[in-house]
Protein backbone atom coordinates (compact mmCIF):
# COMPACT_ATOMS: atom_id res chain seq x y z
CA UNK A 1 0.00 0.00 0.00
CA UNK A 2 1.48 3.42 -1.00
CA UNK A 3 2.14 5.89 1.81
CA UNK A 4 3.78 9.55 2.22
CA UNK A 5 4.71 11.39 5.32
CA UNK A 6 2.59 14.35 5.94
CA UNK A 7 5.37 16.74 6.27
CA UNK A 8 6.34 15.68 2.38
CA UNK A 9 3.00 16.46 0.86
CA UNK A 10 3.10 19.70 -1.48
CA UNK A 11 0.29 19.04 -3.17
CA UNK A 12 -3.02 17.08 -2.92
CA UNK A 13 -5.69 16.36 -5.62
CA UNK A 14 -9.43 15.28 -5.08
CA UNK A 15 -10.02 12.81 -7.77
CA UNK A 16 -13.61 13.11 -9.32
CA UNK A 17 -15.92 13.05 -12.29
CA UNK A 18 -17.75 16.65 -13.04
CA UNK A 19 -15.19 19.21 -10.83
CA UNK A 20 -18.67 20.85 -10.51
CA UNK A 21 -19.89 20.74 -7.36
CA UNK A 22 -18.54 18.65 -4.35
CA UNK A 23 -14.79 18.26 -4.95
CA UNK A 24 -14.64 22.16 -5.72
CA UNK A 25 -16.15 22.86 -2.74
CA UNK A 26 -14.31 20.29 -0.66
CA UNK A 27 -10.66 22.04 -2.08
CA UNK A 28 -12.11 25.40 -0.90
CA UNK A 29 -12.31 23.90 2.57
CA UNK A 30 -9.09 21.72 2.56
CA UNK A 31 -7.64 25.01 1.49
CA UNK A 32 -8.61 26.89 4.44
CA UNK A 33 -7.52 23.95 6.88
CA UNK A 34 -3.84 23.82 5.01
CA UNK A 35 -3.41 26.98 4.02
CA UNK A 36 -0.37 27.48 6.67
CA UNK A 37 1.36 24.19 5.48
CA UNK A 38 1.40 25.66 1.82
CA UNK A 39 0.29 22.05 0.31
CA UNK A 40 -1.29 23.39 -2.83
CA UNK A 41 -5.15 21.54 -3.34
CA UNK A 42 -6.00 20.81 -6.78
CA UNK A 43 -9.32 18.43 -7.49
CA UNK A 44 -9.28 16.93 -11.48
CA UNK A 45 -10.92 14.33 -13.37
CA UNK A 46 -9.87 10.32 -12.09
CA UNK A 47 -8.33 9.74 -15.32
CA UNK A 48 -6.29 13.22 -15.47
CA UNK A 49 -4.63 12.96 -11.98
CA UNK A 50 -1.64 15.42 -12.05
CA UNK A 51 1.59 13.77 -12.20
CA UNK A 52 2.82 15.89 -9.19
CA UNK A 53 0.10 15.19 -7.00
CA UNK A 54 1.71 13.67 -3.48
CA UNK A 55 -1.81 12.24 -2.71
CA UNK A 56 -5.04 11.58 -3.93
CA UNK A 57 -8.65 11.89 -2.25
CA UNK A 58 -11.43 10.50 -3.53
CA UNK A 59 -15.18 8.93 -2.53
CA UNK A 60 -15.22 5.80 -1.60
CA UNK A 61 -17.46 4.31 -4.36
CA UNK A 62 -14.61 5.81 -6.85
CA UNK A 63 -11.71 4.47 -4.77
CA UNK A 64 -10.92 1.25 -7.12
CA UNK A 65 -11.30 3.72 -10.48
CA UNK A 66 -9.35 6.47 -8.49
CA UNK A 67 -6.66 3.90 -7.48
CA UNK A 68 -6.51 2.44 -11.26
CA UNK A 69 -5.27 5.69 -12.45
CA UNK A 70 -3.10 6.81 -9.24
CA UNK A 71 0.30 5.26 -9.63
CA UNK A 72 1.99 4.83 -6.31
CA UNK A 73 0.68 7.54 -4.84
CA UNK A 74 -1.17 7.18 -1.46
CA UNK A 75 -5.49 7.36 -2.31
CA UNK A 76 -7.59 7.78 0.90
CA UNK A 77 -11.37 7.58 0.09
CA UNK A 78 -13.95 9.22 2.59
CA UNK A 79 -17.52 9.13 2.68
CA UNK A 80 -18.58 12.58 3.25
CA UNK A 81 -17.02 15.74 1.43
CA UNK A 82 -17.75 17.46 4.59
CA UNK A 83 -16.37 16.30 8.17
CA UNK A 84 -14.91 12.89 7.37
CA UNK A 85 -12.72 11.04 9.40
CA UNK A 86 -10.43 10.43 6.77
CA UNK A 87 -10.23 13.62 5.59
CA UNK A 88 -9.86 15.12 9.01
CA UNK A 89 -6.73 12.09 9.41
CA UNK A 90 -4.93 13.33 6.09
CA UNK A 91 -5.04 17.04 7.46
CA UNK A 92 -3.80 16.05 10.82
CA UNK A 93 -1.24 13.95 9.25
CA UNK A 94 -0.42 17.21 7.35
CA UNK A 95 -0.20 19.08 10.22
CA UNK A 96 1.83 16.61 12.52
CA UNK A 97 4.01 15.09 10.14
CA UNK A 98 2.87 11.73 10.50
CA UNK A 99 2.05 8.95 7.88
CA UNK A 100 -0.60 8.77 5.35
CA UNK A 101 -1.45 5.43 3.95
CA UNK A 102 -3.40 4.89 0.63
CA UNK B 1 -21.67 41.67 -2.21
CA UNK B 2 -20.20 40.12 -5.44
CA UNK B 3 -21.73 40.62 -8.64
CA UNK B 4 -22.67 37.59 -10.01
CA UNK B 5 -23.86 38.44 -13.06
CA UNK B 6 -27.32 36.34 -12.98
CA UNK B 7 -25.80 33.33 -11.82
CA UNK B 8 -28.20 33.63 -8.70
CA UNK B 9 -30.93 35.07 -9.70
CA UNK B 10 -33.23 36.33 -6.76
CA UNK B 11 -36.22 34.63 -9.34
CA UNK B 12 -34.30 31.05 -8.83
CA UNK B 13 -34.02 30.88 -4.73
CA UNK B 14 -37.22 29.74 -2.96
CA UNK B 15 -37.62 29.59 0.37
CA UNK B 16 -40.62 26.83 0.59
CA UNK B 17 -40.11 24.25 -1.12
CA UNK B 18 -42.06 20.68 -0.59
CA UNK B 19 -40.42 17.24 -2.20
CA UNK B 20 -41.35 14.26 -1.09
CA UNK B 21 -38.06 12.51 -1.75
CA UNK B 22 -34.84 13.05 -2.95
CA UNK B 23 -35.62 12.63 -6.74
CA UNK B 24 -38.22 14.86 -6.69
CA UNK B 25 -35.95 17.68 -4.73
CA UNK B 26 -33.37 16.92 -7.45
CA UNK B 27 -35.73 17.43 -10.21
CA UNK B 28 -37.18 20.83 -9.23
CA UNK B 29 -33.65 22.16 -8.92
CA UNK B 30 -33.39 20.64 -12.32
CA UNK B 31 -36.59 22.03 -13.62
CA UNK B 32 -35.75 25.79 -12.02
CA UNK B 33 -32.57 25.78 -14.66
CA UNK B 34 -34.32 24.69 -17.52
CA UNK B 35 -36.72 27.05 -17.03
CA UNK B 36 -33.88 29.72 -16.81
CA UNK B 37 -32.63 28.48 -20.18
CA UNK B 38 -29.17 27.43 -18.51
CA UNK B 39 -29.43 23.70 -19.27
CA UNK B 40 -31.64 21.06 -21.64
CA UNK B 41 -33.84 18.92 -20.37
CA UNK B 42 -31.52 15.58 -20.55
CA UNK B 43 -29.37 17.35 -17.43
CA UNK B 44 -31.84 16.56 -15.02
CA UNK B 45 -31.56 13.17 -16.04
CA UNK B 46 -27.56 13.96 -15.65
CA UNK B 47 -28.01 15.34 -12.41
CA UNK B 48 -30.12 12.18 -11.08
CA UNK B 49 -27.84 10.14 -12.64
CA UNK B 50 -25.05 11.69 -10.34
CA UNK B 51 -27.09 11.29 -7.44
CA UNK B 52 -27.34 7.99 -7.55
CA UNK B 53 -23.75 7.49 -8.09
CA UNK B 54 -22.61 9.77 -5.36
CA UNK B 55 -24.65 11.24 -2.91
CA UNK B 56 -24.26 15.33 -3.13
CA UNK B 57 -25.09 15.94 0.47
CA UNK B 58 -22.44 18.08 2.00
CA UNK B 59 -23.46 18.12 5.28
CA UNK B 60 -25.58 20.78 7.78
CA UNK B 61 -28.37 19.81 5.75
CA UNK B 62 -26.87 21.18 2.51
CA UNK B 63 -26.99 19.37 -0.79
CA UNK B 64 -25.91 20.56 -4.16
CA UNK B 65 -26.59 18.47 -7.24
CA UNK B 66 -25.36 18.86 -10.08
CA UNK B 67 -24.90 16.73 -13.95
CA UNK B 68 -21.76 14.38 -14.66
CA UNK B 69 -18.88 15.02 -16.37
CA UNK B 70 -21.37 13.70 -19.68
CA UNK B 71 -24.08 15.93 -18.86
CA UNK B 72 -21.78 18.91 -19.18
CA UNK B 73 -22.80 19.21 -22.69
CA UNK B 74 -26.06 19.87 -21.73
CA UNK B 75 -25.22 23.15 -19.59
CA UNK B 76 -25.97 26.36 -21.66
CA UNK B 77 -24.52 28.93 -19.11
CA UNK B 78 -23.71 28.53 -15.63
CA UNK B 79 -25.97 28.98 -13.35
CA UNK B 80 -27.55 28.42 -9.32
CA UNK B 81 -30.67 27.58 -7.88
CA UNK B 82 -31.27 27.72 -3.97
CA UNK B 83 -34.78 25.69 -2.87
CA UNK B 84 -34.73 25.62 0.91
CA UNK B 85 -37.46 23.00 2.43
CA UNK B 86 -38.34 23.75 5.92
CA UNK B 87 -39.46 20.55 6.43
CA UNK B 88 -36.22 18.84 4.93
CA UNK B 89 -35.88 16.11 2.62
CA UNK B 90 -34.20 12.32 3.06
CA UNK B 91 -31.11 12.37 1.12
CA UNK B 92 -29.85 9.25 2.41
CA UNK B 93 -26.90 10.32 4.13
CA UNK B 94 -28.12 13.15 5.75
CA UNK B 95 -31.38 15.53 5.60
CA UNK B 96 -31.23 17.98 3.09
CA UNK B 97 -32.86 21.61 4.61
CA UNK B 98 -31.34 23.90 1.70
CA UNK B 99 -31.00 22.02 -1.95
CA UNK B 100 -28.08 24.61 -4.54
CA UNK B 101 -28.76 22.72 -7.79
CA UNK B 102 -25.82 23.93 -10.09
CA UNK B 103 -25.07 23.74 -13.77
CA UNK B 104 -21.67 25.14 -14.80
CA UNK B 105 -18.89 24.83 -17.40
CA UNK B 106 -17.09 27.86 -16.93
CA UNK B 107 -16.16 29.17 -13.46
CA UNK B 108 -18.88 31.64 -12.43
CA UNK B 109 -20.28 29.82 -9.85
CA UNK B 110 -16.41 28.95 -7.85
CA UNK B 111 -17.23 32.27 -5.79
CA UNK B 112 -19.85 30.98 -4.69
CA UNK B 113 -18.97 27.57 -3.52
CA UNK B 114 -16.06 29.02 -1.87
CA UNK B 115 -18.67 31.14 0.10
CA UNK B 116 -20.52 28.36 0.93
CA UNK B 117 -17.68 26.23 2.06
CA UNK B 118 -17.28 28.92 4.57
CA UNK B 119 -20.84 28.68 5.61
CA UNK B 120 -20.80 24.71 6.19
CA UNK B 121 -17.46 25.45 8.63
CA UNK B 122 -19.09 27.34 10.42
CA UNK B 123 -22.33 26.10 12.32
CA UNK B 124 -23.54 29.28 13.08
CA UNK B 125 -24.13 30.51 9.43
CA UNK B 126 -24.86 26.91 8.50
CA UNK B 127 -27.68 27.70 10.94
CA UNK B 128 -28.75 30.81 9.19
CA UNK B 129 -29.00 29.30 6.16
CA UNK B 130 -31.25 26.54 6.82
CA UNK B 131 -33.89 28.83 8.80
CA UNK B 132 -33.68 31.71 6.46
CA UNK B 133 -37.03 33.26 5.59
CA UNK B 134 -35.48 36.07 3.31
CA UNK B 135 -33.93 35.84 -0.40
CA UNK B 136 -31.40 38.99 0.31
CA UNK B 137 -30.05 36.74 3.37
CA UNK B 138 -29.39 33.71 1.75
CA UNK B 139 -28.11 35.88 -1.21
CA UNK B 140 -25.82 37.48 1.62
CA UNK B 141 -24.38 34.37 2.80
CA UNK B 142 -23.98 32.82 -0.34
CA UNK B 143 -21.94 35.96 -2.10
CA UNK B 144 -19.60 36.83 1.27
CA UNK B 145 -15.96 37.79 0.03
CA UNK B 146 -13.79 34.66 0.67
CA UNK B 147 -10.52 35.46 1.37
CA UNK B 148 -7.43 33.50 -0.39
Amino acid sequence: MPSIEGSQVRKLVIACDAGMGSSVLMANQLKKRLKDNGVVIEHSPIDAIPVDADVVLTHTKLADRTRAHAGDRPVVAFRDFVGDPAVDGVVAAIHGGTTIDG
Amino acid sequence: MADLGGLLDPSRIRLDGRAADRTEAVRQAGELLVAAGAVDPSYVESMLEREDSVSTYMGEGVAIPHGTAGGKAAVRSDAMTVVRYPAGVDWGNGTAHVVIGIAAVGEGHLPVLAALAEVLMDPERAERLRVSTEVDDVLELLTAPVED
